[in-house]
């Protein structure tokens, strides 16, 4: 072993072979990931008659998109997963910030005792409490509205958002909220008008990622809702079992669903990766 | 609140209290409450059948851990979807993410590209894999075809079907470890490596010796989180499969979600609920000692 010296990985190749097989992982890469999307954007552009084969042929068309835009429940659902995942991003933002906050700045029983709380409850697996959350929304009469699927959509980003808030918190040098709370600053203004301005970036981040969870998430809005608020992800899951001869239709729909996502990842980069970061 | 005692409820402790009083009050009401009515629901008769809603102990606990279809095939199958899916992605996520740890041209276009999975939602991802093994019309039986192949009957048989739902969930997360892992790696300090290469040392002793153990935190954590999360997964296999061919693809989730609401005995399903609660709690907890000990050793 300690004799013979095995050679780096493609130690013996000339460089130009070396970039060439490395520039050919890359794209061998790219393309097992982008695959998927890029067959069912293939196959939302063909023609109904051309959807079965669709390798095959070479008409392509935007009717697909036109009748998806046509139908009233599924523009119904495009609206209600826009708003709900808007405002359930605004108002977990607000909650989970502070409780980021507290758990960053403060030690001690009150701290530890939140800390283990949203730690467990982090683990619990949604259908353990959405299940009887169906008997909890349809008793306080909020069944299939859009409070009964907001509300739960808040709650669930409570433990993972705080979590992630301390962190970002910790990273944030606490003593100038000191000197503010030395010049009579009070903790409200230390709070609000020093730290929160430093956490802008990483509130970004999870602003970004909060909208895609709820956008994304498909379990809570089955249970909790019936017919009257459809959302997105739930009419395409019936799209494939009650429709699921009419291709074109369910890929331009799952196309269009797709759309945040490639502007996120397009344009909100930075904040994505950064709100990855466990 | 506690006027008198002012020494004790300090202005600070009021702070902290107002701080976490909305996200307590969010989490006391739709996640502890639904807990708790759902246990008490697991103790009674409850079904859209028979609502008598009287108190019957632990039979419905009883009945799901000696039902067949939970001891024989959802829990298997949980457990061998947790294993390949983190396994998979976890081993598919380092080595792109060793792969990736260099500058070169494109390194934006490959990390956008990698971006994409993390943000299409599950569902969208089980449609698509359910065009593409569609067994008439999808692309994969057409270039199996083209090859000479037969095309095979992808979703309609047992472990074919497991296996597209554990490769769906694999192209999900492979990008997250890869971006985080990616993370550990650049933040790495670079002596050691230089040392190493200096020595000659071969790039697998490299690998094993220095990079392994200092990426070791990153790991440990990525392993946790995305164990416990394949464990509660759902929405693909319900896409995908629903659950078929007859029930052997069904995993926890769906298991209690039949229960409730196909079967509509919520009594059962609830009972169901609470037991992959409990498991969960429990293979998290051994599976933190574990990943932690094989890290260390």
């Amino acid at each position: 072993m300690a004799m013979v010296r095995t050679p780096l990985m493609f130690g013996r190749m000339p460089a130009g072979g070396r970039r060439a097989l490395f520039a050919l992982a890359l794209f061998g890469i790219c393309f097992a990931f982008a695959f998927p999307v890029l067959w069912l954007m293939l196959t939302s552009l063909r023609p109904e008659s051309g959807v079965y084969y669709v390798h095959r042929g070479l008409e392509f068309t935007l009717a697909s998109f036109a009748e998806v835009l046509t139908d009233e429940r599924l523009v119904q659902a495009f609206v209600n997963s826009a708003l709900i995942s808007t405002l359930a991003t605004v108002f977990s933002l607000l909650v989970t910030v502070s409780s980021g906050y507290m758990l960053s700045r403060f030690r001690g029983p009150a701290a530890s005792t939140w800390f283990g709380t949203i730690y467990v409850f982090r683990c619990v697996p949604y259908i353990s409490w959405v299940l009887p959350l169906y008997f909890v929304t349809q008793s306080w009469g909020i069944y299939d509205t859009y409070i009964g699927l907001l509300l739960p959509h808040i709650a669930v980003h409570i433990c993972f958002f705080s979590w992630l808030m301390k962190g970002f918190f910790d990273g944030i040098d606490p003593s100038m909220e000191h000197a503010a709370l030395i010049d009579g600053c009070t903790r409200w203004g230390a709070f609000l008008r020093v730290a929160l301005p430093s956490a802008i970036p990483a509130i970004s981040a999870l602003a970004v990622l909060c909208w895609l969870f709820t956008w994304n998430e498909f379990l809570f809005a089955l249970i909790l809702t019936g017919n009257k608020v459809p959302v997105i992800t739930v009419v395409m899951a019936q799209f494939v079992t009650e429709m699921g001869l009419r291709w074109n239709l369910m890929a331009a729909t799952a196309v269009m669903a797709l759309v945040p996502a490639f502007l996120l990842a397009l344009f909100g980069q930075k904040y994505v990766i950064r709100g990855l970061r466990i | 609140m506690a006027v008198g005692r002012r020494p004790m409820f300090g202005e600070q402790q009021r702070f902290m209290l107002f701080l976490i009083a909305p996200a307590a009050l969010l989490l006391g009401l739709f996640q502890v409450l639904p807990i708790v009515i759902g246990a008490n629901a697991s103790f009674r008769n409850w079904a859209l059948y028979n609502p008598k809603k009287d108190w019957i102990g632990l039979d419905h606990y009883r009945a799901v851990i000696t039902d067949p279809a939970f001891l024989e095939v959802v829990l298997p199958n949980t457990f061998i979807f947790m294993v390949l899916s983190v396994a998979g992605s976890l081993v598919l996520g380092l080595a792109l993410a060793l792969l990736l740890n260099r500058p070169f041209r494109g390194q934006k276009i490959v990390q956008t590209v990698l971006l994409v999975p993390l943000m299409v939602a599950p569902v969208i991802a089980a449609i698509m894999m359910r065009w593409m093994f569609n067994d008439q019309f999808g692309i994969v039986n057409a270039v199996l075809e083209g090859l000479g192949l037969e095309g095979q009957p992808w979703l309609v048989e047992r472990w074919s079907a497991f296996g597209i739902i554990v490769l769906t969930d694999i192209w999900l997360w492979t990008p997250w470890f890869t971006l985080l892992l990616l993370a550990g790696l650049q933040s790495l300090p670079k002596e050691p490596f230089e040392a190493a290469a200096i020595d000659g040392t071969s790039t697998w002793r490299v690998f094993s010796h220095l990079t392994l153990p200092m990426l070791r935190p990153v790991v440990v954590v990525c392993i946790v989180i995305r164990a416990i999360d394949a464990f509660r997964t759902f929405d693909i296999v319900w896409t995908l499969t629903g659950g078929g061919p007859g029930r052997s693809t069904e995993l926890f989730s769906l298991y209690a979600y039949v229960l409730a609401f196909l079967n509509l005995d919520f009594g059962r399903g609830s009972a169901a609920a609470i037991i992959g609660g409990l498991i969960i709690l429990v293979v998290g907890v051994v599976l933190y000692r574990v990943v932690d000990r094989i890290a260390k050793a």
